[in-house]
């Protein structure tokens, strides 16, 4: 017994399909005749970021050229992917700073919780994301390259209202 | 108490703790919970009682009670003003309210006022985490203060010792003046000035030097105030990892944690026993921690085969179970064939010329246990051990239970229960030399024998090292095997007066370290002695059945307390002195 299909009739007009193919063309016609431009020329041409766009780290110094960081102990307390590695200690002024900063960029997940949670303003994250590297351990940075670094900063809040009130 | 349905002997002085007389008790309510406490008690007492807490500074259940902090302010229904909770006994019949708009209203003025000077720098301050004006603020103080002055600023100050002083973070609690005054018996510590200008202050050049017990104002400061220097900038308090332990640095056998990070111990507190050290520890064992911090290098790179080459081993520890093979090398090899290849030549060498067991006091008593009865299955022999000794005893004047004592290591009471004997002198060297060692059996267990010759056990029949470190005598040495130290196993110390007390691990071992009694259970069952036990409790429980001394005890009976020894405490020098 063979299968019984149901057929629908319908015009010509909708089973045809030239109609949809002219439609197609006209659509590539138009972009060929006014393009909208997508396609960044890069590295030539960069992209807009946002103000909030979060990349690798940045350690802000003080004027005399040291880290402003004070090895609290809270971004690496906060962070999720467990990516910041720190050794207190003391230096030659007595003043508490980090003997060992380290931040493996490669499981950083860039929430930017330790830039939030830090209470010196002392670790951001950057607006950069051209990185590249021939070894993987040369994405754990420490402390120099951090300092280093001279991206500019992701705002993650309005300096000035940052409470967002 | 945890010490119950175990035959005590004579003489134990837990007996006080068994039966409280009979008191008149009192009633009360704190915040609607019915409370009856013992007439005389305080109302914090009762709170804690209770399960309701109260904050407080100044008070600290070791010390007397000032009621200057104001912290513990509670409203009693029908008293006009609020009462301090630290000084003011339970009344019968009182209603206390200790979270009433007046109460919390008091207390939130009282951390506005602690605030006024303070630097609220918390990010730098070892005491964060563990801060109480830190929890307290957090809880029930303002969102943010009022003060528009400036803040007063003052400079840290080295009080001597292991103490430093950040004079911005102190509250004037007092808590350290009254510890030096009635417990370290030692007036070294006054407040200067009056009022806001109030400082903590030692007396001229006079600082806490060479105070043995000055330590413990680091730990019952509740803010940043107090400092080791020991300690300064090394962990945060909420990155360490707390084990309950002893200390192994003499025969007092102070319960303490073990703070450790990283695999590292970063410092040690005392754990409160109110039979053993009360709240506090002496200088000498919260800072003698590092040898027995013996991880500080990655595992598994370094092995004993370095050590016996010549090599360097930068921290000396046995990392694998060594052989010596036919060719008298010795040769790394599993846990298995060297415990096999051991319990052969046991079993050859078994009942012909004795023994010669050597231990360490800084073993636990299942481990030191297990070794003489290895030595009894063998055939028995010697059974000695050697501990360094100070001079004198150093008292603590203000808990005279709690005393540096003389034996400066944790087990030795354990090992003369089992029937080990002191030899040597007071530096913890010598006396092996008059020990005959020709065609006997050596099982050295923890003695790193680093003052004995090369010579040594070279005319033994067999020679077994069970230990950790070892000195330059281990070369000959037929096995080697490696065995974690007390801080990382479990397992029991006995101190000077045959308190029996349990200790957990808090460091990981090196990867193929087995605890001794593990290690000489298998090989006593290897000799058909029997089963060779799982854990520390079960090796415990045979040592119980092997040595009267323990009979009765078990980690049940044991408890978080300690238990003591089945056997005539003697209390003093002669326990000290031994053999």
């Amino acid at each position: 017994m063979a299968i019984g299909v149901k057929v629908m009739k319908r015009p010509v007009g909708t089973t045809s399909y030239l109609r949809a193919t002219l439609k197609g063309m006209a659509l590539t016609f138009r972009h060929l005749v006014r393009p909208q431009k997508v396609t960044l020329q890069y590295p030539e041409v960069k992209p807009e970021l946002a103000p909030r766009w979060r990349g690798t780290h940045r350690m802000a110094v003080h004027a005399d050229g040291r880290p402003k960081c004070v090895a609290c102990g809270l971004c690496p307390t906060i962070c999720p992917s467990n990516c910041i590695r720190l050794v207190p200690g003391e230096d030659d002024q007595g003043n508490r700073y980090p003997i060992v900063y380290e931040i493996d960029e490669f499981r950083c997940i860039f929430c930017g919780m330790c830039q939030e949670v830090c209470p010196v303003e002392a670790i951001h994250v950057g607006q950069d994301y051209e990185n590249s590297e021939f070894t993987r351990e040369r994405f754990i940075y420490d402390l120099d390259r951090l300092m280093a670094q001279d991206h500019p900063l992701a705002a993650l809040w309005d300096p000035e209202d940052p409470a967002s009130q | 108490m945890a010490i119950t349905g175990q035959g005590t002997s004579a003489g134990s002085d837990a007996a006080g703790a068994a039966a409280p007389p009979p008191q008149d008790l009192v009633n009360c309510t704190i915040n609607g919970v019915a409370v009856s406490v013992p007439k005389g008690t305080r109302i914090i007492e009762a709170a804690e009682a209770a399960g309701i807490g109260i904050p407080y500074y100044c008070y600290h259940p070791g010390l007397s009670a000032p009621a200057m902090c104001r912290m513990c302010l509670v409203e009693i229904e029908g008293a006009p003003k609020l009462q301090p909770a630290c000084v003011t006994v339970v009344g019968e019949g009182q209603s206390i309210l200790t979270e009433s708009a007046k109460a919390r209203a008091a207390r939130e003025g009282n951390l506005e006022f602690y605030l006024l000077n303070h630097p609220l720098d918390c990010p730098i301050c070892d005491k964060a985490g563990e801060c109480k004006l830190q929890d307290y603020t957090h809880a029930e103080g303002r969102k943010h203060g009022r003060v528009v002055e400036p803040k007063r600023v003052l400079n840290q100050d080295d009080f001597g010792g292991d103490v430093l002083y950040e004079g911005d973070r102190c509250i004037m609690c007092t808590r350290c003046v009254r510890f030096m005054r009635e417990i370290a018996g030692n007036d070294a510590l006054c407040v200067v000035q009056r009022g806001n200008r109030s400082v903590i202050d030692t007396f001229f050049d006079e600082g806490l030097d060479g105070d043995l017990w000055a330590g413990n104002i680091i730990d019952i400061c509740p803010v940043g105030a107090l400092l080791s220097k020991d300690f300064l900038h090394k962990a945060r308090a909420w990155d360490l990892d707390r084990s309950p332990s002893i200390c192994p640095n003499c025969s007092q056998g102070c319960n303490v944690y073990v703070d450790s990070r990283d695999n590292l111990i970063m410092r040690l507190r005392p754990r409160p026993n109110p039979e053993v050290n009360s709240y506090w520890m002496c200088e000498e064992g919260r800072l003698e921690y590092e040898w027995y911090n013996r991880a500080n290098v990655p595992t598994g790179t370094i092995g004993m085969a370095d050590t016996i080459g010549g090599g360097p081993n930068p921290t000396g520890r046995c990392e694998r179970p060594m052989v010596r093979d036919a060719q008298g090398r010795l040769q790394a090899a599993t846990w298995h064939d060297a415990v096999v290849a051991l319990v052969q030549r046991l079993g050859g060498l078994r009942g012909e010329n004795g023994v010669l067991a050597v231990a360490s006091p800084a073993h636990a008593n299942e481990d030191v246990a297990l070794l003489h009865r290895l030595a009894q299955v063998l055939g028995g022999g010697d059974a000695v051990f050697r501990v360094r000794t100070a001079p004198s005893e150093v008292v603590c004047p203000g808990f005279p239970k709690l005393a540096r004592r003389r034996e400066l290591a944790a087990n030795g009471r354990g090992l003369r229960a089992v029937g080990f004997r002191r030899v040597g002198d007071d530096a913890g060297a010598g006396g092996l030399d008059e020990l005959t060692t020709a065609g006997k059996i050596i099982l050295v267990l923890g003695d790193a024998l680093a003052d004995v010759p090369e010579t040594f056990g070279a005319d033994a029949a067999l020679f077994v090292y069970l230990g950790s470190e070892p000195g330059p005598a281990v070369r000959n040495a037929d096995f080697i095997l490696p065995v974690t130290n007390f801080v990382e196993q479990e397992g029991t110390f006995t101190n000077f007066e045959g308190r029996v007390q349990r200790f957990w691990p808090a460091l990981e071992p090196p990867p193929l370290a087995r605890p001794a009694w593990q290690v000489l259970g298998v090989v006593l069952a290897g000799l058909d002695d029997g089963p060779a036990p799982a854990d520390a409790a079960s090796a415990f429980l045979r040592a119980a059945e092997l040595y009267e001394a323990f009979g009765g005890l078990s980690y049940e009976v044991i408890g978080g307390r300690g238990a003591l020894l089945n056997e005539p405490v003697q209390l003093g020098a002669g326990a000290a002195e031994g053999a």
